[in-house]
């Protein structure tokens, strides 16, 4: 019968995600407005197999020109044929649109989630419809089947297979090839092919997608097996909760029948084959193959040991061959262009294609094959898009629950089953999780943990007992109860499970938790150690996650809830508690609290930095005076660097009764905060207020008095009479760029020059061509202050992508909004002129590997170099302490010249600490207040010996109550900062940001959702029902 | 029969075809410690003492299920082995009440005998426990799950030797236990309370309630015996203390039962001590019966037997055998009602 040419099809996904956002209706609203048309018998809709891209479905593709839509409704249809199959216009609403660009792409190939995509396995699901055998046929279906019974004989069918280097696709990789020949040489009348279908992993769903959307390459597979080992029988393992996937495997069962492809004398060849569909009841164990069998022959799904091997005894006591559905539709392929043709793709010993479940935090969720030997980096990031919402990735998990995680340090790495085994992941079955920054590893493992002991059949003692007591640890640690002993528990568990568990369930359960401590090992001590959840996800450890973000810890919701009341000098004695700088962070704060609001879930976060602002700008007319809540202590603290770390810890010791003497270089206080940051951010009035806040405490600042000139390490501690002292001094020592030319006249780093201006000796700008080179927010600083200073042109050259710059991104909109240029993948080879300078030289650069931060390496484009005239070069690339004033008194140092410091801030000299950048690196103030607060705490237990309570009942947090029903705010909106207009601003130190106005400010604060109280609530209510059970057991 | 040579331990030894390693080794007296396993009962390599190290292969091996090939050299205590062994051993400590002071299976209990030969005196992975009702409320067997180790001879006993398959696993994980279906009581399922799971417990968490504080193993004198109840014969082993049963256990390795047993052998025999069993003949006298010698008794049978007979015939009288009786003494005693009271009324109460 002569089919009817049809001029476009349309391929609607019928995959299950495509399925659940109603691609069928799709399917029947185009089968109708087709037919009002009267365009039925030229244009044929198909409803496919699953086309992999999830995270956009309904998706669709329009042949012959291959246009591709998603997120296609019902709705949209009578739309489409008019615009697309009668006028043969693109619908630009319903295209792809690049996550970062917005730029819709049109054209199937050109999306990029398709781009790197290799389609072997997955070649037919999305393109035929999956209950037509015809269809597969069409495309050369059964033709691989039919040359292995026609033109070679088992043992060449073999031959073939075990060359073409397939390896098992369920995650162990063991060679196919062998396998079949394992069965085939062993003894018995009767053998069994068996495909395992019972996909269990979270998460996982290819084996689905390939049953559901090209049932017959399976088939096909199994028979070549079956001709290949001498079997007459087959099962299908799939589990029940594959309705449609069982759906169309048995109905591709029964064509096969109807053809002659299945049963008695296939193809005429003498060979027969009959095949059942066997339903899982749905345990994860019974992936494993002998609890398969079990499973298939009516008892519980637990493993056995092997030996004997299925090979020689497996269902019902036979030689049997398990293989995965991935590995099954390899094999016609194979059979029909030749073992040659398969391990030209991918690796030298993975060769083929890998099936990965793209899930998570990820922008392209969905299905993806790729050649194998693609890394990690190009699946998420190109494939996948990268991660969504701007946050940070974390982590991978790959191999599923008894995987492993991997961090940014594994991006380069090769996707194979050899390269990800070696880095202590697992390919598993082909599960990817993607992870940002707001998943606790801890959690994580946990997670996989909990379902990897509750899915452990009880059959071994290592895994029934060892998995649990596993989790017993983890759920102590996410608690708060863990010690660092819990950590050697962990390995030794892990140790015992692995070596001594019966399969590879037990084996492999301890593997995430394993990843997890081997590459997110401080995230297991911060949670032990410091009793902090640095993800913010513990919600025994996490009062709130602003709370929890700052670094000092500041108490949010109590001040903001505070804020709201008017209660201002309530609001900022909690605020001061732990951050003295209420006035200064109010407005140089980046604001980790915010990032991590729970608001900002919902419309966007709280504005905590600018309530802070308004709370502490109430004061300033009645200055605070910082309480004394100890008795006097005969002993002496010196404070090295007058910075926001300096002054803190200074502050909390005078409080605490000691008598403390800030030294400080130059003849400001404040450190980076008068030198560094500039007025039009800081008003230099108000960081002198809060700076005489610490003095009224008691703090002696001495300026003008420098480490290694006007006194030593050792005079300090032996001629002075000072018990202790905290080194605060900060990082002022700028990198060099390390190109020609750096040192000609007018290259002033980036400290030196804001510095200048601070002390009111600015070099000469006006007028010039300024380039500021770097990302940071330095950089940012003395572009912005360049500008001020009348420069003609100020530009800033980064060398990757302003995605990946360091610097806060208000500062960065702000700087353009002030007409600074940026030029991203740019940098500087060659400062150009003879004495001074007169130009730049930059090459463009492209992103390459991933480094250890998980961003894209920069790589110069060769030969591709240009010179910009400039007048002016500001190198700021990074920034250390400078130690070289110390004269070999220095404690030790780690390369990047920061000091060596234990967890207390203790550096290698009895009673010398160390605080602040000079720990850190260029880090923020918040930053250096909380090591401020630290540095002091340590002092106090040395001097002292021991750690005294006081400070932590003066330190706990005390719950405020919610006078407001947030209800009434749920529709409230962040209120915008009044700024300075970009046009004035660009001229003047004037301070760009105005202040909220009080009912404003009254208002913001009682958007905030109170996660603290929830969290409360819902512990109190855990403590009930432990109670309640607790009874219930004893009784 | 074909012998496999292999070496365990250093010593060479050789082993007919088939067995398992752990087989090899009992027959060359190298003594692997096992749980799970049972001479009875099918292997399943379930608890993992029996690992050994067998030289070529990645993990050890549970030694129950692992075929010997020739030229095969395992170690079966090296560090390894030994570690693994005490992993178990910890790991099931920290899900094992330490009740051993009252416990009744101490000195007869399996984990106790490991814990002490590897020297566990507390284990590193201290945990959650269970804490499950000891409340099956059917007269014969004590079900304590606090102290089962999972070991599942109860299951195969159940399945393979009594075939009554009245308890399997249930639940999974952590969660699982041997269970009736639907994690019943045992009156509600199957069960015979044939008691041969008791038979077969390592630990206490299977007892035969009438044993309960009768004594520890040290304090029972053992008596082979046979079983009163039926013309089988099987063999039984009998506790007894202070000249007093207290517990019955199968007798293995003999026939005709071969270990079985089956509820009244087991649990039946508590009336050997009961006050108002018969310990010797009685006569009614003037409607009261009184003591009376076996030969006044046998001597005033036979009397009034052969009056009976002499006066109304053989037919007058009828013969009712036990089943509690042998072969033999059945045999006996139809002969003489047909040849000596002359009738062939006889019958047996295993008809009824």
């Amino acid at each position: 019968m002569a089919e009817a040419l049809y001029r476009a099809n349309v391929l609607v996904c019928g995959g299950t995600g495509c399925s659940a956002s109603k691609s069928k209706d799709v399917v029947d609203a185009l089968g109708a407005e087709l037919e009002k048309r009267g365009l039925q018998d030229e244009i044929r809709v198909v409803h496919t197999g699953c086309r992999g891209f999830c995270a956009q479905g309904p998706v669709m593709i329009i042949y012959p020109d291959g246009i591709f839509y998603c997120q296609v409704q019902a709705s949209d249809v009578p739309n489409l044929v008019e615009e697309t199959l009668l006028k043969g216009r693109v619908v630009p609403r319903l295209a792809y649109k690049e996550p970062t660009s917005h730029e819709a792409v049109p054209f199937y190939h050109d999306v990029p989630f398709y781009g790197k995509q290799v389609r072997i396995t997955l070649r037919n699901c999305g393109l035929i419809d999956p209950e037509s055998i015809d269809e597969y046929i069409a495309r050369d279906g059964y033709a691989g089947l039919s040359r292995a019974l026609s033109e070679m004989t088992p043992d060449q069918v073999i031959e073939e297979v075990k060359r073409s280097g397939l390896r098992g696709r369920g995650g162990a990789g063991f060679l196919t090839g062998l396998k079949w020949e394992f069965c085939r040489k062993a003894k018995g009348d009767v053998k069994y092919v068996i495909c395992n279908a019972d996909e269990g992993d979270p998460g996982a769903f290819m084996d689905r997608s390939i049953l559901e959307g090209d049932p017959h390459s399976v088939i096909e597979g199994m028979t070549i097996a079956s001709y290949a080992m001498g079997a007459h029988e087959g099962y299908i393992y799939c589990r029940a909760e594959y309705p449609l996937a069982i759906k169309r495997a048995k109905l591709a069962i029964e064509q096969c029948h109807e053809y002659g492809l299945l049963g008695d004398n296939i193809l005429g060849s003498g060979h027969s084959f009959y095949l059942h569909l066997k339903e899982g009841a749905g345990a994860f164990v019974c992936g494993e193959e002998t609890a398969l069998m079990a499973s298939i022959e009516g008892r519980r799904g637990e493993p056995r040991p092997r030996p004997p091997f299925p090979a020689v005894s497996g269902l019902w006591g036979q030689p049997s061959n398990i293989n995965n559905v991935k590995s099954y539709a390899n094999s016609p392929q194979i059979l029909l262009h030749g073992a040659e043709w398969f391990n030209s793709i991918g690796t030298k010993k993975s060769p083929g294609t890998a099936i990965f479940a793209l899930t998570g935090k990820v922008n392209n969720t969905g299905l993806v094959e790729v050649p194998m030997g693609i890394t990690l980096g190009e699946i998420i990031f190109d494939i996948g898009g990268g991660v969504p919402n701007g946050k940070k990735f974390k982590a991978v998990q790959t191999g599923g629950p008894l995987g492993g995680c991997l961090g940014t340090e594994s991006l380069n790495t090769p996707v194979d089953f050899d390269s990800l085994k070696e880095i202590g992941a697992v390919m598993g079955s082909g599960g990817m999780i993607v992870v940002d920054e707001d998943t606790c590893m801890v959690e994580f493992a946990k997670f996989f943990l909990e379902f990897a002991t509750a899915e452990s059949c009880g059959k071994c003692v290592p895994c029934r007992v060892g998995g649990r007591r596993l989790l017993d640890v983890l759920t102590r640690i996410t608690e708060g109860q863990g010690t660092m002993e819990d950590l050697t528990t962990i390995k030794e568990l892990a140790a015992g499970m692995e070596n001594n568990s019966l399969c590879a369930l037990g084996q492999l359960t301890p593997g995430p938790v394993k990843a997890a401590l081997r590459y997110f090992y401080d995230e297991f001590e911060a949670h032990i150690l410091d009793k902090h959840c640095p993800a913010g996800v513990c919600k025994d450890l996490v009062r709130a996650p602003c709370t929890n973000a700052c670094p000092a810890g500041v108490d949010v919701p109590s001040y903001v809830t505070l804020i709201s009341q008017g209660k201002y000098a309530e609001a900022l004695a909690i605020h001061r508690q732990r951050n003295p700088f209420a006035l200064v962070c109010g407005r140089v704060c980046p604001a980790f609290c915010e990032h991590r609001c729970r608001r900002g879930e919902l419309d966007e976060p709280i504005a905590i930095r600018q309530l802070k602002r308004f709370m502490a700008d109430q004061e300033i007319k009645n200055p605070w005076t910082p309480e004394r809540v100890e008795e006097m202590k005969n002993k002496k603290v010196a404070v090295v660097g007058g910075g926001p770390a300096g002054l803190t810890a200074a502050l909390r010791l005078a409080q605490w009764g000691y008598k403390v003497t800030v030294f400080e270089a130059a003849p400001v206080a404040g450190g980076w905060m008068a030198l560094g940051i500039p007025e039009y951010r800081l008003p230099r009035d108000v960081l002198q207020a809060e700076i005489d806040s610490i003095k009224r405490a008691g703090v002696e600042i001495v300026l003008n008095t420098s480490l290694g000139k006007d006194f030593t390490l050792p005079e300090l501690m032996d001629k002075m009479g000072f018990s202790a002292v905290v080194l605060a001094i900060g990082a002022h020592s700028s990198r060099r760029l390390g190109v020609p030319g750096e040192d000609l006249d007018g290259v002033i780093h980036a400290t030196v020059f804001l510095k200048d201006v601070a002390l009111g000796k600015p070099a000469s700008i006006k007028g010039k061509r300024v380039a500021v080179v770097g990302g940071g927010n330095s950089a940012i600083d003395a572009a912005r202050t360049a500008l001020r200073l009348g420069a003609k042109e100020v530009h800033v050259v980064y060398r990757r992508t302003k995605a990946e710059m360091p610097a806060q991104e208000l500062e960065v909109h702000e700087a353009e909004e002030e007409g600074i240029q940026f030029h991203f993948l740019t940098n500087p080879i060659r400062v150009v002129g003879e004495t001074k300078v007169t130009g730049l030289e930059l090459q463009p650069q492209e992103l390459g590997e991933f480094d250890k931060s998980g961003r894209r390496r920069p790589v110069p484009i060769e030969g591709s170099g240009y010179v910009m005239d400039m007048d002016i070069v500001i190198p700021a690339i990074g920034q250390s302490p400078d130690r070289s004033c110390m004269n070999g008194d220095s404690p030790d140092a780690n390369r990047d010249g920061t000091f060596k410091v234990g967890r207390e801030l203790e550096t290698s000299r009895p009673g010398v600490f160390a605080a602040g950048d000079a720990v850190l690196g260029p880090a923020t103030v918040i930053q250096a207040v909380a090591q401020g607060n630290q540095a002091a705490l340590t002092v106090d237990a040395y001097l002292q010996g021991g750690n005294p309570v006081s400070k932590e009942a003066w330190l706990a947090y005390r719950t405020q109550e919610a006078a407001w029903n947030p209800e009434d705010f749920a529709s409230a909106k962040r209120p915008a900062m009044p700024v300075q207009a970009a046009d004035r601003r660009g001229h003047n130190f004037g301070e760009v940001e105005q202040g909220f106005a009080a009912e404003v400010a009254c208002n913001e604060a009682k958007r905030c959702l109170r996660c603290d109280l929830e969290r409360e609530k819902q512990m109190a209510q855990d403590a009930r029902e432990a109670a309640e059970a607790a009874e219930v057991a004893e009784a | 029969m074909v012998m496999v040579n292999l070496v365990i331990n250093g010593r060479k030894i050789s082993a007919p075809a088939g067995s398992t390693v752990l087989q090899a080794a009992t027959q060359a007296n190298i003594k692997i410690p096992t749980l799970c396993d049972h001479p009875a009962l099918g292997s399943i390599g379930a608890c993992r003492m029996c690992l050994v190290e067998i030289k070529g292969q990645r993990t050890l091996q549970p030694s129950c299920t692992f075929p010997i090939t020739e030229g095969m050299e395992v170690q079966t205590h090296s560090t390894g082995v030994v570690d693994a062994r005490r992993f178990v051993l910890e790991l099931l400590l920290s899900d094992h009440p330490l009740d051993c002071m009252t416990c009744d299976s101490t000195g007869s209990c399996e984990l106790q005998d490991l814990m002490y030969e590897y020297g566990v005196k507390q284990t590193r992975f201290p945990g959650e426990q269970h804490a499950y009702p000891v409340d099956d409320p059917n007269p014969f067997i004590q079900r304590d799950y606090n102290k089962c180790i999972l070991c599942r001879r109860c299951v195969r006993a159940c399945q393979e030797i009594n075939g009554a398959e009245a308890i399997g696993m249930v639940w999974r994980g952590f969660r699982s236990k041997p269970g009736t279906a639907f994690d019943g009581k045992l009156e509600d399922s199957n069960c015979e309370f044939c008691g041969m799971c008791v038979e077969v417990c390592p630990t206490g968490a299977l007892l035969g309630k009438q044993v309960l504080g009768q004594g520890r193993a040290w304090q029972l004198t053992k008596t082979q015996s046979t079983c009163p109840y039926c013309g089988v014969g099987c063999q039984l082993d009998l506790y007894a203390r202070d000249n007093k049963v207290v517990k019955v256990t199968s007798h293995w390795g003999a026939p005709p039962n071969q270990g079985s047993t089956c509820v009244k052998g087991r649990f039946g025999l508590d009336y050997v001590n009961h006050p108002d069993r018969l310990t010797q003949p009685l006569i009614k006298k003037d409607g009261k019966f009184e003591p009376a010698s076996w030969d006044e008794a046998l001597n005033l049978v036979a009397e009034r037997l052969a009056d009976t007979k002499q006066k109304y015939g053989g037919d007058s009288i009828a013969v009712l055998s036990s089943s509690k009786c042998t072969n033999e003494e059945n045999y006996i005693l139809q002969k003489f009602t047909r040849a000596v009271l002359e009738t062939n009324n006889v019958d047996h109460c295993a008809r009824l």
